[in-house]
């Protein structure tokens, strides 16, 4: 096991690109290949050591074999974990845009939030999100129809909107509340939310399960409602209490189903 | 400047010369017969030679590249490539930015490449792209097939004043030749409608397909141009759509040939979307015998294949109800574009997969028309780009034509789904193309069919368009070699364009502003005033913009090469 520790020395008002820091390309890094790094930011390349101290105890043989552990105010750092395939991130702070994006394995906690895209496109691997996540976390990115495929994405907090966008597998379980148009075009995959909704769950939906436990304000009008289920298994999971079902969105011909906590969203029926 | 590439084999089937090992030299822009003692050496020994590539058939600039590129950023995020001393950045997989673009072209060898749908009203926009593109010659073909215009004197079969209308619309589109896109379907999509075979009357104009085709022609060969015309025919991609095709071949028999420099009276487009047998997509299957026959039989007829690359693409034609289709069958995205009084356009993104029965079956038929047509002369490579694959596969292609064995294996080893079997002749055709044939299909061949004679081949004053590509023709078997094959054509060892050498070991050392050739008929200006006289009280009417907002003007293009045509000559 090899522990790679970077501790911030100063931060920056724009953003540091961490994209190819993951533990598929510094594996077997020594501390003087950090030194030497020069990480991007903006359009230009600076020294990484201007920014974070790296310390590097222990061995690696493969990616799968580093924790990679980030101190300090990551609020300027994008791409952290971006399209890693193994081993272990920790991110202790909130992080900039992008954390997680296209990651297909390996794990990635964040003490703190996370800014848009967290989980973008990602197919596979686990991300954990202490905080909130703002816009279109495991989402697809713009004009894509494929946003995350597999893994599984934890938030603790809240989600912005469009959470899930075009999701095309995989589970996304939000703890929190949630903001408008979670699901929204997406194929596969079950989005579980825990909190509230503020309204239009599933619009343009194929395929794939929403649960919503908590209370949603408005819904669409291509849903239709279907019967009472009690204890319910949805994409394998199960479920305890009564839930509304129902599916849509028509206007796509979707096949997708949402369930709605019963106790909470009578005002729906 | 003076230069001597030496010692390669050389492959220029226009002028006869098949691998044999000779100099090639060149000075000031142009291929001459010999230089004096200080020419620069470039060394090519035992290497192969070929003149530059010309594409008879590909879709690079023009709004529909814009609003795809707008509607397809994921696109855009393929293919990025960070500038260098030299090059700008690149970006984009079936939809590049312009600079790359001209560096994928000029990467394998290319030199000129035809923009194959040029909408007039869009012609200024089209031009301003082709600007935008360095590197290679580019020459644009103006819709003709669903113009108010086409189809009012089609059904008159007023031949003289369609000619006249044409030459005029040319000077003003600074258009090349005459491309007719689905004729009449793409009018019937205004209203939600599309014709089917040649018979089925364009809605509301009381004229068919069949007509015109046929008026078209006859007014192409009336001018003279140095193209034919070239023809998208009806029904793209619907099974059973190759009687529709021999039908339109056919109906071109009578026309008489007006043109020394080319062969052809009819170009037909993307063959291999309109070589389909069965009547639905569960009893699809191949056409091609049918129409490689009528192809074998009539040397009239020339076309380009657009093979199937078995990539995720974006397409993109004037055929918008078939882009409608596409879109249900599909189900992604879709981009659709009224025209007003001359077509309507379409794009949708679309997977091929070799897992799929279809799309294995269509890159099957695309390789059946290439080994099924005998003389390589008529048959030219294109993926009419990016619809059935993105150009940077040519040299993929290439290596699947020179290779049964690579073939076989995609068969057998499952690469290509097993339907290709039972639904097409591939697994039967062993022929495997050599250099010479490859020359003609990628650079001869469509040379000969747009009656470019300053290119397309080495003969002394032709333009120094060369390619040298790093394999030993001499000692290479393509047939098992044909990764070897591919890498080579997709990095050119040495580009050369109008005698400037543009790419050296596949990396571009220098770029030049591209130009766009265009047909200036000269001759009937009298009867072009005529003509204008009863179009422009229409145009009035009907356009939403203003004649003198319409015309191209000179400073959209920067270096025009005027193809000057004496009418009727
Ligand atoms: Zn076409
Ligand atoms: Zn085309």
């Amino acid at each position: 096991m090899k522990t790679i520790t970077f501790n911030q020395k100063k931060t920056s008002p724009i953003a540091l690109e961490f994209d190819e820091l993951i533990p598929d390309t510094i594996y077997n890094w020594e501390k003087s290949d950090f030194d030497k790094y020069m990480v991007p930011i903006g359009n230009s390349k600076f020294s990484l050591s201007n920014y974070f101290d790296v310390e590097v105890g222990g061995e690696a043989e493969s990616p799968a074999e580093v924790k990679m552990i980030l101190n300090g105010d990551l609020g300027r750092v994008k791409y952290i974990g971006n399209k890693m395939s193994d081993g272990q991130v920790i991110a202790n702070s909130s992080v900039d845009l992008h954390c997680g994006a296209e990651m297909s394995g390996g794990s990635i906690l964040v003490n703190g939030d996370a800014e848009s895209y967290a989980g973008r496109e990602m197919t596979g691997g686990e991300l954990e999100i202490k905080g909130n996540v703002k816009e279109f976390c495991g989402a697809s990115y713009i004009g894509d129809w494929r946003g995350m495929t597999a893994g599984m994405i934890t938030i603790h907090g809240n989600a912005g909107k469009q959470l899930g966008e075009c999701l095309t597998g995989g589970e996304i379980h939000v703890k929190g509340n949630c903001d408008i148009l979670p699901g929204i075009h997406m194929n596969k995959g079950l989005i579980q939310i825990d909190g509230d909704v503020t309204r239009w769950p599933g619009g343009q939906m194929q395929n794939g399960d929403i649960v919503i436990n908590g209370t949603l304000s408005r819904f669409l009008e291509g849903f239709n409602q279907e019967e009472v289920v009690i204890d319910p298994t949805i994409a394998g999971k199960s479920f305890s209490g009564k839930y509304i079902k129902f599916t849509g969105d028509i206007a796509r011909n979707g096949k997708g189903t949402i369930w709605l906590a019963a106790n909470k969203n009578r005002h729906l029926l | 400047m003076e230069y001597i590439i030496k010692n390669g084999i050389v492959y220029d089937p226009t002028n006869k010369i098949e691998g044999e090992k000779k100099d090639v030299m060149f000075k000031n822009g142009k291929i001459v017969d010999n230089v004096s003692s200080d020419a620069k050496v470039l060394d090519a020994t035992d290497k192969l030679v070929m003149a530059a590539g010309v594409d008879p058939h590909s879709h690079i600039a023009g709004p529909k590249l814009v609003v795809g590129r707008l509607y397809r950023p994921e696109d855009s995020r393929r293919g990025v490539k960070p500038k260098t001393a030299t090059t700008r950045a690149e970006s984009g997989f079936s939809i590049p930015s312009c600079p790359a673009t001209g560096y994928r072209y000029s990467r394998m060898g290319y030199g000129t490449v035809v923009e194959a749908a040029m909408p007039p009203l869009e012609a200024k926009h089209t031009h301003e792209e082709i600007v935008a593109i360095p590197n290679i010659d580019i020459p644009a073909l103006a819709l003709f097939g669903n113009n108010w215009f086409t189809l009012e004197y089609a059904k008159d079969n007023n031949v003289e004043d369609l000619a006249a209308f044409i030459s005029k619309w040319l000077k003003i589109t600074r258009g090349y030749g005459v491309k007719i896109v689905n004729p009449g379907g793409s009018e019937a999509w205004g209203w939600g409608m599309n014709v089917h075979g040649l018979d089925d009357p364009v809605p509301y104009w009381d004229v068919t397909s069949r007509e015109v085709i046929h008026t078209l022609a006859e007014a192409n060969e009336s001018l003279g141009l140095p193209h034919s015309i070239h023809l998208h025919p009806n029904d793209l991609g619907h099974p059973g759509n190759y009687e529709t095709t021999v039908g339109s071949m056919d109906l071109i028999k009578d026309i008489s040939k007006n043109s020394p420099v080319r062969d052809q009276t009819v170009h037909m487009t993307h063959i291999q979307y309109h070589s389909y047998a069965g009547t639905n997509w569960r009893d699809f299957e191949s056409g091609a015998e049918d129409i490689s026959k009528f192809i074998n039989k009539n040397d009239y007829v020339t076309c380009d294949v657009g093979q199937i690359t078995l990539d995720e693409t974006t397409t993109m034609t004037a055929d918008a109800p078939m882009e409608f289709d596409l879109h249900q069958l599909n189900g992604l995205k879709w981009a659709n574009k009224d025209i007003e009084l001359e077509t309507s356009s379409g794009i949708v993104p679309f997977i091929y997969s070799g897992r799929n029965s279809v799309h294995s079956v269509q890159w099957a038929i695309g390789l059946e028309m290439f080994l099924m047509v005998n003389n390589p002369w008529q048959i030219m490579l294109t993926t009419d780009n990016p619809n059935a694959g993105p150009f940077i596969r040519y040299p993929k292609v290439i290596s699947w034509l020179m290779s049964n064995k690579r073939r076989t294996e995609m068969i057998e080893h499952g690469e290509v789904h097993k339907a290709v079997g039972r639904k097409s002749s591939l697994a039967t055709l062993d022929r495997e193309y050599d250099f010479d044939e490859i020359a003609t299909i990628s650079r001869a061949a469509p040379a000969r069919a747009y009656g470019f004679t300053d290119r397309g081949h080495l003969g002394v004053d032709a333009r120094a368009d060369i390619a040298v590509y790093d394999i030993k023709p001499n000692e290479i078997d393509p047939s098992n070699e044909y990764e070897t094959i591919e890498c080579a054509f997709g990095n050119a060892a040495l580009t050369v364009k109008d005698g400037q050498i543009i790419v050296q070991d596949g990396e571009i050392v220098s770029t030049k502003e591209s130009q766009t050739i265009w047909a200036n008929v000269q001759g009937i200006e009298e009867r072009e005033n005529e003509v204008m006289k009863k179009v422009m009280p229409v145009f009035d009417k009907y356009y939403t913009i203003k004649f003198e907002n319409y015309l191209v003007h000179d400073h959209y293009i920067h270096n025009p090469i005027e193809v000057n045509i004496q009418a009727g000559k």
